[in-house]
């Protein structure tokens, strides 16, 4: 049925990204997303999922990831993302500054500023022991 | 993703296909590191064939880049197509690393 919510859950590291990937492939090709969108949501959850293994649970614990998707109508998609470690809102994450040369670039940083480029109407809240982190991808931005 | 290695007029090339994810970004900074272990001061990074980058991808590019210009190198990119061209614009790293249409314009650089 259109719009029904899709959920996969898996624990949270780096194997996850493969099965997410195909799971999430499955629910753009039914919205129809052209590739370019694709590439885009896959980009927004791989940074997602990276800020998970490294940052929600502490070292050594294992914890899990929950990937939601729904497709209200064609060209768009809903999404959430979803762990139980610490929690943690990335949207308030400081912006890199972009105007820096190589020598003075920090290494990492540029993974919020990609997901905030991509996805819209990104929401963050923090529910009964849960980060969940909802977005949109649309055909048309 | 794949990483096959020529030398063009004395430069490395190292052309890189597919994607460069959170699990595949090491295997690229390890072929650039193995270059490096050479005496290799500049790569020319071919990237007309990768699908798909993301910041863990970029992470390596930023390292590698930092350590040949601390050889006095530099890493030189070619050939950014499609999602990876939007990707390098949005972080501006485009305009941090000399980028060339060609292979054969990266190597001769300028």
């Amino acid at each position: 049925m259109p719009g029904t919510p899709q959920s996969l859950t898996l624990t949270a590291d780096p194997a996850s990204l493969g099965p997410v990937t195909a799971f999430l492939r499955k629910g753009a090709g039914e919205a129809h997303l052209p590739e370019l969108q694709i590439r885009q949501l896959e980009l927004v959850v791989e940074e997602l999922l990276a800020n998970i293994w490294r940052y929600a649970y502490p070292e050594g614990a294992s914890g899990t990831v929950m990937v939601t998707y729904s497709v209200p109508r064609p060209g768009e998609m809903d999404l959430e993302v979803g762990d139980e470690g610490v929690e943690f809102d990335p949207l308030t994450a400081a912006p890199p500054d972009l105007t820096l040369d190589l020598s003075r670039r920090p290494v990492g940083g540029l993974g919020i500023h990609l997901l905030k480029s991509f996805a819209r109407s990104l929401q963050y809240r923090r529910q009964q022991g849960w980060n969940r982190l909802s977005f949109g991808i649309s055909a048309n931005p | 993703m794949t990483i096959d290695r020529s030398e063009v007029e004395g430069k490395l090339v190292l052309h890189v296909a597919g994607r460069m994810d959170a699990e595949s970004a090491a295997q690229f900074e390890a072929q650039c590191d193995a270059c490096i272990a050479e005496g290799t001061a500049s790569l020319v990074i071919d990237l007309g064939d990768l699908s798909y980058v993301s910041s863990m991808g970029l992470r390596s590019f930023v390292a590698v880049g930092q350590r040949l210009k601390g050889k006095g190198g530099e890493l030189r990119i070619c050939r950014l197509t499609g999602f990876t061209r939007q990707i390098f614009e949005i972080t501006r790293l485009n305009q941090v690393f000399p980028i060339y249409d060609s292979v054969e314009s990266a190597v001769l650089g300028g």
